[in-house]
């Protein structure tokens, strides 16, 4: 068992604060091409990359940047991205089937005492009686597509109460605002960054906390090509140490607020050379100080709730039934909780 | 030279292309049975293409489940309400521009505007004018099938032959006589050949329309299965979709083959 | 009905076309016009026919048409002018429909005509199974149906080979012979000119004047190929018409 063993080293090590520094960097010059997203919660590899982690590391990073998850998920498979941080999609199993990507680590989470995700009703619905998720039988419920994240958390808040919900697949976060102004879907959830923007402007109305639902939920994950994962075992740690580096930056200075507000302000203006970049500072801050929500230390992985995401889409019948979470995570890379 | 005779030598023959009957099936089989042949020895990887026989198999299981029936029923019903709409007032349009000056010097700067557009563009816009339902769906097939029949429509109505407008008139036909006994059925050739790529483009947007709020529908089927990334479904739903675009162009060469008789 | 052509001047943009133009289209006579290419033969059909107006001067028509007359001033095209999609006889109900004429009566109608053209076996026949020559001998029942005053025929054999202009001459003749119509009978070709009209007029090249007015005095049914008297008009005709047409040959075409 020396899988068991080396994660258990990993363990010890990991719960001795952020991983120790090596004297000299194993790697040098290695050239890393990084998918990222322009959202808040894509922050660490921002901070790690700015500050210099990935260098120290002797990693020469390039951020390759995408619209949405899913071409993310698609670009690691065909090589062109070596590692990235995304939510797990059915796409993403799917990939993890086929051999092609792997799991290895951890990152965004919902974490009671946090502004977590956000449940919206739009104004119409709103006024219709959909004033708590409880109503949500017979309502719609905006999607990016089939087999996203948000159909996940759509179907087990409904769950919950036994609802029927018509899941309404609209492609672009973009389009859902505008359906949900106009009234045209009834309930959606989102990050709290740009549901705050929403309910404070009046266009939609906050009927509950995503958290609440689903406990504990590993929104995002960090992700590399199976290939990485098995046989670039010293660049794949290389990331993960300083991607948690960078993770450990952000949360001190934005979720936990605990490195003063100095800090605050530097981590939000270097965000913001990545994060609402079309818009001046002063305006961004807030956007950017309201998305923040923990980074999971160490790059760590809620195992509960992968395997509970991973049995949610074998039940609708999105992945193949034979997948199992060996299949979609490499466990031996960082501490699971 | 000699006096001996000689035959001339032959220099014609090719340029010419011959009829070469199931040669497209073949190649077709060919196709198939390398890809075939080449995930099963792992010469292509799962990730770059479906095992032939896997979509097969998935087109099968799709029928049985009954959601075929589903998806085909609705994607039909919205293809055809759509084309309808926008084939029929495309035509309107068409003959309208081919018969009076004044709506050919109004309208064709107009289609020539729209035309262009990738009417995907529009389609949040059409989920406001038209809502999320079935309107935005049957409004983007029919602008997307309207534009390029109008002007198939008007250049058919222009290349009737001029002498035999010209012998309705020498006879004293009405102008309605003439629109409809001469000047219609004149323009019908180029009106169905038009119908091809419009019916063509109306299934290509059936894929675009279904992005948007649909559950159910071949469109819709296909983009799940991308979101997925499964590619045995993708794979059965493009072959839906092709057999549905040889379906309409073969049930318009019948339309063809019936209304043309005429023709040489 | 007599028609009546009074000093007609035609121009298309600034290039004249036909000058000062004065006829007269007696009742059952054939009159036949020719020219070099170009000179405006066929516009000055259209002229008579009202399919334009002339620019100065005008067409008269004197007395009425004929009772039973649907279409007084009918066409005969060059290139036959039939609708592909309908057969033999849909063309030449085409022209009766208009006028409500459809059914039984339309069928009288239709089979008398293609029995006067020798049609009767192609009724439902399409155009394109047709020859030429057939063609043009629908083209000529569809304009006999409608019983014109005047048959207005823009170069009707013009697109077919000697033999079967030959035989529709002859054709022509005895439709004529049987039932006398009024004709104009536009054409280049001087032998058809000398064979069926009972009057020519020979105009000058662009823009077209009334060189000469020539009446023949040989009964239609009486001329026959190689005739010496007919011989001799065509020569004369040719010599009328040499130097225009090789005046109008090497104009340049910056029409």
């Amino acid at each position: 068992m020396t899988e068991f063993s080396r994660r258990g080293a990993l363990v010890l090590i990991g719960g001795a604060a952020s991983l120790p520094m090596l004297g000299t960097p194993v790697l040098a010059n290695t050239k890393v091409n990084v998918g990222a997203l322009r959202f808040t919660s894509h922050a660490p590899s921002f901070v790690a990359f700015e500050r210099g982690y990935f260098a120290d590391e002797g990693l020469d990073v390039e951020f390759k940047f995408f619209q949405a998850a899913q071409p993310m998920a698609v670009a690691i498979a065909s090589g062109d991205a070596d590692f990235a941080v995304t939510a797990i999609s059915g796409g993403l199993i799917s990939l993890a089937e086929k051999g092609a990507t792997k799991v290895i680590g951890g990152a965004l989470s919902e974490e009671p005492g946090i502004d977590g995700q956000m449940i919206l009703a739009s104004n119409a619905a709103y006024a219709a009686g959909l004033n708590a998720p409880s109503e949500l039988n017979g309502k719609s419920f905006a999607v990016t597509q089939t087999g996203s994240s948000f159909h996940y958390m759509g179907s087990r808040i409904a769950d919950a109460y036994d609802a029927d919900v018509a899941f309404k697949p609209l492609q672009k976060v973009g389009t859902i605002i505008g359906a949900m102004k106009s009234g045209q879907v009834d309930a959606w959830t989102i990050v709290p960054h740009i549901g705050k923007a929403l309910t404070g402007a009046g266009a939609v109305q906050h009927i509950g906390m995503v958290a609440d639902y689903i406990p504990d939920y590993q929104v995002t994950t960090v992700f590399t090509s199976a290939a990485n994962a098995a046989n670039e075992r010293a660049k794949s740690e290389a990331f993960l140490r300083a991607f948690s580096k960078g993770a450990d930056d952000f949360n001190a200075a934005l979720v936990d607020k605990s490195a003063g507000p100095d800090a605050e302000a530097g981590m939000v203006s270097l965000i913001h050379k990545y994060v609402y970049a079309d818009q001046p500072l002063e305006k961004a801050a807030p956007s950017i100080i309201n998305g923040a929500m923990r980074i999971n230390k160490d790059a760590a992985l809620n195992m509960g709730s992968v395997t509970d995401q991973l049995n949610w889409f074998k039940a609708e019948g999105l992945v193949k039934d034979g997948i199992t979470t060996d299949t979609l995570v490499d466990q031996t890379y960082v501490q699971t909780i | 030279m000699s006096d001996a005779a000689r035959p001339v030598p032959f220099r014609g023959g090719g340029f010419r292309p011959v009829a070469k009957r199931g040669a497209g099936l073949a190649v077709f089989v060919a196709l198939l049975a390398l890809m075939e042949w080449g995930t099963r020895v792992g010469w292509i990887s799962n990730l770059t293409l479906p095992r032939p026989s896997d979509v097969a198999t998935t087109l099968i299981d799709l029928a049985r489940s009954g959601l075929l029936w589903t998806h085909l029923s609705l994607s039909l019903s919205r293809l055809l309400a759509g084309s309808v709409l926008g084939i029929t007032t495309g035509i309107g349009v068409g003959v309208a521009i081919g018969l009076f000056s004044y709506v050919r010097a109004g309208l064709i700067p107009l289609v020539a505007a729209l035309f262009p557009i990738p009417k995907i563009a529009l389609l949040p816009l059409f989920v406001i004018w038209f809502g999320i339902d079935e309107g935005s769906k049957y409004a983007l097939i029919a602008l997307g099938t309207f534009t390029p029949t109008v002007v198939s429509t008007y250049g058919a109505v222009d290349n009737v032959d001029r002498t035999l407008i010209r012998m309705g008139q020498s006879f004293g036909l009405s102008w309605a006589s003439i629109v409809r006994k001469i000047v219609l059925p004149g323009a019908l050739p180029g009106i169905l050949s038009g119908l091809r790529v419009s019916i063509a483009i109306g299934i290509i947007l059936l894929v675009a329309a279904e992005m948007l709020g649909a559950e159910y529908g071949i469109g819709a089927y296909i983009l799940q299965a991308g979101s997925l990334y499964d590619l045995e479904r993708l794979f059965a739903g493009v072959v839906i979709l092709s057999a549905l675009g040889v379906l309409s162009s073969w049930l318009i060469g019948l339309a063809e083959k019936r209304l043309l008789r005429w023709r040489v | 009905m007599d028609l009546t052509l009074d000093r007609v001047t035609h121009r298309y943009g600034d290039m004249p076309v036909l000058k000062d133009i004065s006829l007269r289209i007696p009742a059952g006579r054939i009159l036949c016009v020719i020219g070099p290419s170009g000179c405006g033969k066929s516009t000055l059909l259209r002229l008579i026919g009202g399919l334009e107006r002339p620019d100065e001067g005008q067409v008269l028509q004197l007395g009425t048409p004929p009772p039973g007359c649907l279409n007084p001033l009918t066409y005969v095209f060059q290139d036959f002018a039939l609708l592909p999609w309908r057969s033999v006889a849909g063309n030449i109900s085409l022209v009766l429909e208009d006028h409500g004429i459809r059914g039984p009566a339309a069928e009288t109608i239709i089979d008398d005509v293609l029995a006067r053209t020798k049609l009767n076996d192609f009724h439902n026949a399409l155009p394109r199974q047709l020859s030429g020559g057939m063609k043009q001998r629908v083209a000529i029942a569809r304009a006999l149906a409608v019983n014109p005053a005047v048959m207005l025929l823009d170069e009707p054999l013009s697109a077919l080979d000697a033999q079967t202009r030959e035989l529709l001459m002859e054709d022509l003749v005895a439709l004529w012979e049987r039932a006398p119509f009024t004709g104009v009978y536009v054409t280049h070709n001087l032998a058809e000119a000398v064979r069926l009209g009972h009057s020519i007029a020979v105009l000058s090249r662009r823009p077209g004047q009334l060189r000469e007015l020539i009446d023949v005095d040989v009964p239609l049914a009486d001329r026959q190929p190689g005739d010496p008297q007919l011989e001799a008009l065509q020569a004369r005709l040719w010599q009328l018409m040499k130097d225009e047409a090789m005046a109008a040959d090497q104009e340049l075409l910056d029409v």
